[in-house]
């Protein structure tokens, strides 16, 4: 008989998917690793503004921002071994590794604690992770290109950080989508790090020697680089798929007023931070559906909605997404399969 | 037969051999296509190693142990100081240069500062500094790309047939910092501390004074780059020097100049920057991937290294 009660109190929990646990008494740490570039400054702007609103209406009691400055691993740790010990309710983290805190983050699974990462990734099981689909989006950067030049051409990629799990889901995706349409050729590909002056500076090396490039798929923040490089060495402007930044779109904006230019723009949205934070918030309610690998969309632009959002983007800044509750509670629902 | 004797004796020109090469190398590869563009972008990105390479050398000289790792970091504030102060205007150009040269110069002399009235070695007192500039900028930048005015852009990215302007200064600039290191009392100073400081001292040098003076101009030349190449990348950020680090130290040695100090030269600091670019040409040409690229730079600069101090010591 008591089996079946708490049987029953599952499955209507399950039913409902919300608020069954109260969260307003608890706690979430965010642990961030880096805040030196736009991205990293727009990931901690959105969430602060999210968790303020959460933390104000009562939803969590808070919602803290601890960030270390360099990178670095062990101090990430020992970062996340502190938010442990003040007892914390949840840890949402952008981890400097994917898999050398895997210790902490055991530690803190161990002492109850929800953990949720999110663009810099844990391998940990016990840990949630938040992952944009980045093979899709280096796929569409492919399609969208077939629909700008549809006679096709030759191509140069722009890779970013080598090892690391987003360049590979990005590179497998535009090699998928080079594969759908045999039209376009890779003839190129160097290594830009998601940093402009990098992706300038490998752009502007291996022009030189490359034959006509009628497109340049990439990985975000690295576009507009590319497009100094083809400036400064005098050769004709290829299409450039954009990644969100401000400094990209207002390019794409210049361009398009000139000629009509035309291209595509995608990147992770840094708001997704404050998705990871409603995930931990969905968990901490009592949810226990909720995958441990969750898949979300990744933030574009077309030529008709770019010009809309230029404004609301700082300058020098990149486009982001605020999240709401609501939306991850859209977003785990598309997970759960 | 003698003068090549004589050339080849010279310890900068191996940096110079290694550069011809890595070109050849990648002209055949592509069957004499785009040789022409390769020099030209060469050179519009080995300038900025030059200047902070010439910095970073006169602070190698003055002998073991001394090294400017702020270097980076100062890069990256005086970027956007440089860029905010001249905050898109033509006519603040001049001003927003000056500015990134005083913040430079105030980040030497700071350094000094620490290395002298609290003894700490270089390494450290440099390298710890380059971690409260960073955090300075970080919050004086807040992270964003902050785009320079377009005439400073468009000065930083002439050329005139072929030949970045930038470059041609650089070049008037390198001749006077031999000119500096080779034919006045204040080159002549360094060296003869980076020899021996004691000798040096016993002799008469105001050594505190020299090394006041060299770190304050390693801080002025990395201040300087940064607004360049705020100009040049069309955007001041902090990561923007963060390839200076490994790369102003690596052109003073593949250029021939002593690590041990009391030996330099600045044509050298020419070849190894033009070397290590064009070393990039290669390889991006080649089409290897990432990782082989780093393995076959390191492998290469090592090679070269060899080969420049294969020469019989003088002493």
């Amino acid at each position: 008989m008591k089996k079946l009660l708490v049987l029953s109190a599952l499955a209507a929990m399950l039913a409902s998917g919300t608020a069954l646990a109260d969260t307003s008494d608890k706690k979430i740490a965010f642990s961030n690793n880096y805040a030196g570039n736009s991205w990293r400054q727009a990931m901690l702007d959105s969430y602060a503004i999210v968790t303020k609103k959460a933390v104000a209406d009562g939803v969590v009691a808070a919602a803290d921002i601890f960030t270390t400055a360099d990178k670095e691993v062990p101090t990430q740790a020992a970062q996340v071994q502190n938010l442990i010990l003040q007892g914390y309710d949840a840890i949402v983290i952008n981890a400097a590794s994917p898999d050398a805190l895997n210790g902490a983050i055991k530690q803190a699974c161990d002492a109850g604690i929800v953990v949720v990462s999110f663009d810099g990734i844990v391998t940990e099981p016990c840990a949630y992770r938040v992952v944009v689909d980045f093979k899709d989006m280096g796929k569409q950067e492919v399609e969208q290109m077939a629909k700008f030049q549809p006679k096709g051409g030759n191509l140069l990629e722009i890779r970013g950080l080598a090892g690391t799990s987003i360049d590979d889901a990005i590179h497998a995706g535009i090699l998928e989508g080079v594969a759908a349409h045999p039209e376009f050729k890779i003839v190129g590909s160097v290594t830009g790090d998601w940093d402009q002056t990098t992706a300038q500076k490998a752009v502007a090396t291996i022009l030189p020697s490359l034959p006509e490039i009628v497109g340049v798929v990439d990985q975000g923040g690295d576009g507009y680089g590319a497009a100094q490089a083809f400036a400064a060495a005098g050769k004709p402007r290829p299409t450039i798929i954009m990644g969100n930044r401000q400094d990209e779109l207002q390019w794409w904006k210049e361009q398009k007023e000139k000629d009509g230019y035309q291209t595509w723009s995608a990147s992770i949205a840094p708001g997704v931070s404050s998705l990871a934070f409603w995930v931990a918030q969905q968990v901490l309610d009592g949810r226990t559906d909720i995958p441990h690998d969750l898949l979300v969309p990744y933030l574009a632009f077309t030529q008709d909605d770019f010009e809309a959002a230029l404004p609301k983007i700082p300058k020098g800044g990149v486009a982001s997404h605020e999240y709401t509750q609501e939306d991850a509670i859209a977003a785990i629902k598309a997970n759960i399969k | 037969m003698a003068s090549l004797r004589l050339l080849l004796a010279k310890p900068w020109i191996w940096s110079f051999i290694g550069a011809a090469l890595v070109w050849l190398a990648t002209v055949t590869f592509t069957g004499g296509y785009g040789g022409g563009g390769m020099i030209t972008a060469a050179l519009s990105l080995a300038v900025f190693t030059v200047i902070v390479g010439v910095g970073q050398m006169f602070v190698i000289t003055l002998g073991p142990g001394n090294v400017d790792l702020s270097l980076p970091a100062n890069i990256g504030l005086a970027s956007a100081v440089a860029m905010k102060v001249m905050d898109g205007n033509d006519q603040m150009i001049a001003v927003g240069l000056l500015a990134a040269l005083a913040c430079g110069m105030a980040i030497g002399a700071a350094n000094y500062l620490l290395i002298w009235a609290l003894r700490i070695p270089p390494i450290i007192a440099t390298l710890s500094a380059s971690f409260i500039i960073q955090s300075i900028d970080i919050s004086y930048g807040r992270g964003l790309q902050i785009k320079p005015p377009p005439g400073f852009a468009d000065f930083a990215n002439r050329q005139i047939l072929g030949i970045p302007v930038l470059a041609i200064l650089t070049v008037l600039f390198t001749i006077g910092a031999a000119i500096a290191l080779q034919r006045m009392i204040y080159g002549r100073s360094v060296l003869a501390i980076g020899q021996n400081i004691r000798a040096a001292w016993l002799a008469g040098v105001n050594v505190g004074r020299i090394r006041f003076l060299t770190y304050t101009l390693s801080g002025a030349l990395g201040g300087l780059d940064g607004a360049l190449l705020a100009g040049y990348f069309r955007g001041a950020n902090v990561d923007i020097g963060n390839e200076y680090l490994l790369a102003s130290i690596a052109v003073v040695v593949i250029g021939g100049t002593s690590v041990a100090g009391g030996k330099a030269n600045v044509p050298g600091v020419w070849g190894a920057a033009l070397f290590l670019v064009l070393l990039l040409t290669m390889l991006n040409t080649f089409g290897v991937s990432a990782g082989v690229r780093l393995l076959l730079t390191g492998l290469i600069i090592v090679g070269v290294i060899t080969a420049a101090g294969g020469q019989k010591a003088l002493r």
